[in-house]
């Protein structure tokens, strides 16, 4: 089992998503996240340890060489691809036992801004290292983020926003949440945006990169 | 008095512009000499179909005069903040292009389809691509305004945008106020981001005493810059 686990968490890492699949090379004819993922079902594994012993450390190892610039977009992208493969089959055990998730993330672009690709990103990587996400979209109100965090009261929201000018709704959506709910765990991104903003405003971390939230993510949860 | 001016606009079809794969591989973060497949099948399978998806058109107004000081252009009583390093670049200006520039609409709709269907990659590959269709069309549109005013003596500078050089993003409600109502097609938010998003604005500087001068990046943070080593 434990090569198993280990031939999938390699799938993740390099976005080999089916045997069929011709990339990446060294991977030709080879089994890919598909088949290993029903195989490991298969063989009595749980949900949950498919998600630690192998979508997680896949992840962890595509996210630590992204913000290292080992790896871009596109083949982290691969990845997620790879992972959302095997998601399709643990998706329905977690709904049965939700205990397996490490915990729930809210996402959202901030009102005025419609860009949403790094925040994708870090959506999806966090959804790869095993919390439930929460994507609310682009152009997100202060009243959107406070709604889903009623309905996830132990959820942390992260918010993402590309122009200098969208930075000011940050600002704005932070300090309506901060107010309601002096408790909730605040994370911010995006290019513009920096750890003394994030100071000023009242946000608990800022994190240029997703592997960067998903060891905040990870932090909060320990 | 209210002064118009008199816009020139400029159509092209995706064919037309001829797109690289080399900028598209660059603003991926790749080496153009190191890409392996999927990547170079699957951003040669979207070009291949995307023309119906594109919208491209751009133009500009020609404005004068133009009053350069230490950080600010002033244009017919508009006082632009651009800031000490775009009034440098932009220095012996005698009259200024004011442009946009977009992709259109179909392209943005397109990626976002494919990521609301879980199809990341392929959205972002066609995200991609549209930022380098609407540099290109600009590309192009720069290079008329050049050869044109060549003719008569005049050189054309670098092209500079609200949003780089310390040139604050709002600034972009003053340039649209010299450009026709929904120019080209596009418009601009309460949050200054214009619509469609594979939109681009700015300033192009002319005149006899004006220099072309390459980005300088090194002098800049900004690591994944569109114009970070592209030019
Ligand atoms: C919750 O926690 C977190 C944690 C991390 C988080 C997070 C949340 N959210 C994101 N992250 C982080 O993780 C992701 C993965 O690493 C990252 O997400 P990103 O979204 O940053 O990254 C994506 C995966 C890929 N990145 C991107 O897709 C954006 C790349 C850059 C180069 C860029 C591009 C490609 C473009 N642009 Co423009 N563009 C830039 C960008 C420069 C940059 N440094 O990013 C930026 C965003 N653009 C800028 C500007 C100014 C503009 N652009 C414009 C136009 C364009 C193009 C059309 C040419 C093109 C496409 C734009 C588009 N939206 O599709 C204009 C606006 C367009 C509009 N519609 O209004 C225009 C206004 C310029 C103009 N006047 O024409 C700048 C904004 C800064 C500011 N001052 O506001 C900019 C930062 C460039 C710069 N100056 O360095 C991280 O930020």
């Amino acid at each position: 089992m434990e090569q198993l686990y280990s031939q999938l968490a390699d799938c993740i890492e390099f976005g080999k998503i089916n045997q069929a699949a011709p990339y990446p090379p060294q991977f030709k004819g080879m089994p890919g996240a598909d088949e290993l993922t029903q195989q490991l079902l298969a063989e009595g594994a749980s949900a949950g340890d498919i998600l630690s012993k192998a979508l997680i450390i896949g992840m962890e190892k595509i996210g630590v060489k992204f913000r290292e610039n080992k790896v871009f977009v596109p083949q982290v992208l691969m990845s997620a691809k790879a992972m959302s493969t095997a998601l399709v089959y643990l998706k329905p055990l977690f709904a049965q036992n939700g205990s397996d998730r490490k915990g729930t993330f809210i996402i959202g672009t901030v009102e005025g801004d419609l860009h949403d690709i790094g925040k994708n990103l870090v959506a999806m990587m966090v959804e790869g290292n095993g919390y439930e996400v929460i994507d609310l979209g682009t152009d997100v109100t202060a009243e959107k983020f406070m709604a889903a965090g009623k309905e996830h009261p132990d959820a942390v929201i992260g918010m993402s926003a590309l122009l200098t000018t969208t930075m000011g709704n940050m600002e704005k959506i932070v300090r309506e949440i901060k107010a309601a709910e002096p408790n909730r765990k605040v994370c911010i991104g995006g290019a513009p945006v920096n750890d003394a903003f994030a100071k000023k405003i009242g946000a608990d971390s800022y994190n240029p990169d997703p592997q960067g939230v998903v060891e905040f993510l990870n932090a909060m949860a320990s | 008095m209210v002064t118009t001016y008199t816009p020139v606009t400029y159509r092209f079809t995706l064919e037309e512009l001829n797109i690289e794969v080399e900028p598209i591989y660059k603003l991926m973060g790749f080496d153009p000499d190191d890409v392996h497949e999927p990547f170079p099948e699957m951003i040669q399978n979207e070009l291949a179909i995307l023309a119906p998806y594109c919208n491209i058109q751009g133009g500009y107004v020609l404005v004068e005069p133009v009053e350069l000081q230490d950080k600010t252009i002033i244009i017919n009583g508009v006082t632009f903040e651009v800031g000490k390093k775009v009034t440098r670049y932009l220095k012996n200006s005698q009259r200024m292009a004011l442009f946009t520039c977009t992709a259109g609409e179909g392209i943005s709709a397109r990626s976002k389809q494919f990521m609301d269907n879980g199809d990341m990659l392929e959205g972002y590959i066609t995200d991609v691509i549209g930022s380098v269709i609407v540099e290109t069309a600009m590309d192009r549109i720069h290079n008329y305004i050049k050869n044109e005013y060549s003719l008569m003596g005049e050189n054309t500078t670098n092209r500079y945008s609200p949003g780089y050089c310390n040139w604050s993003v709002g600034e972009q409600f003053k340039l649209f106020s010299f450009l026709p109502d929904n120019f080209c097609n596009v418009s601009l938010s309460e949050s200054a981001l214009m619509h469609p998003i594979k939109s681009v604005s700015g300033f192009i500087g002319l005149g006899t005493d004006v220099k072309f001068i390459e980005y300088l990046c090194d002098n800049c943070n900004s690591t994944n810059c569109i114009y970070r080593n592209l030019k």
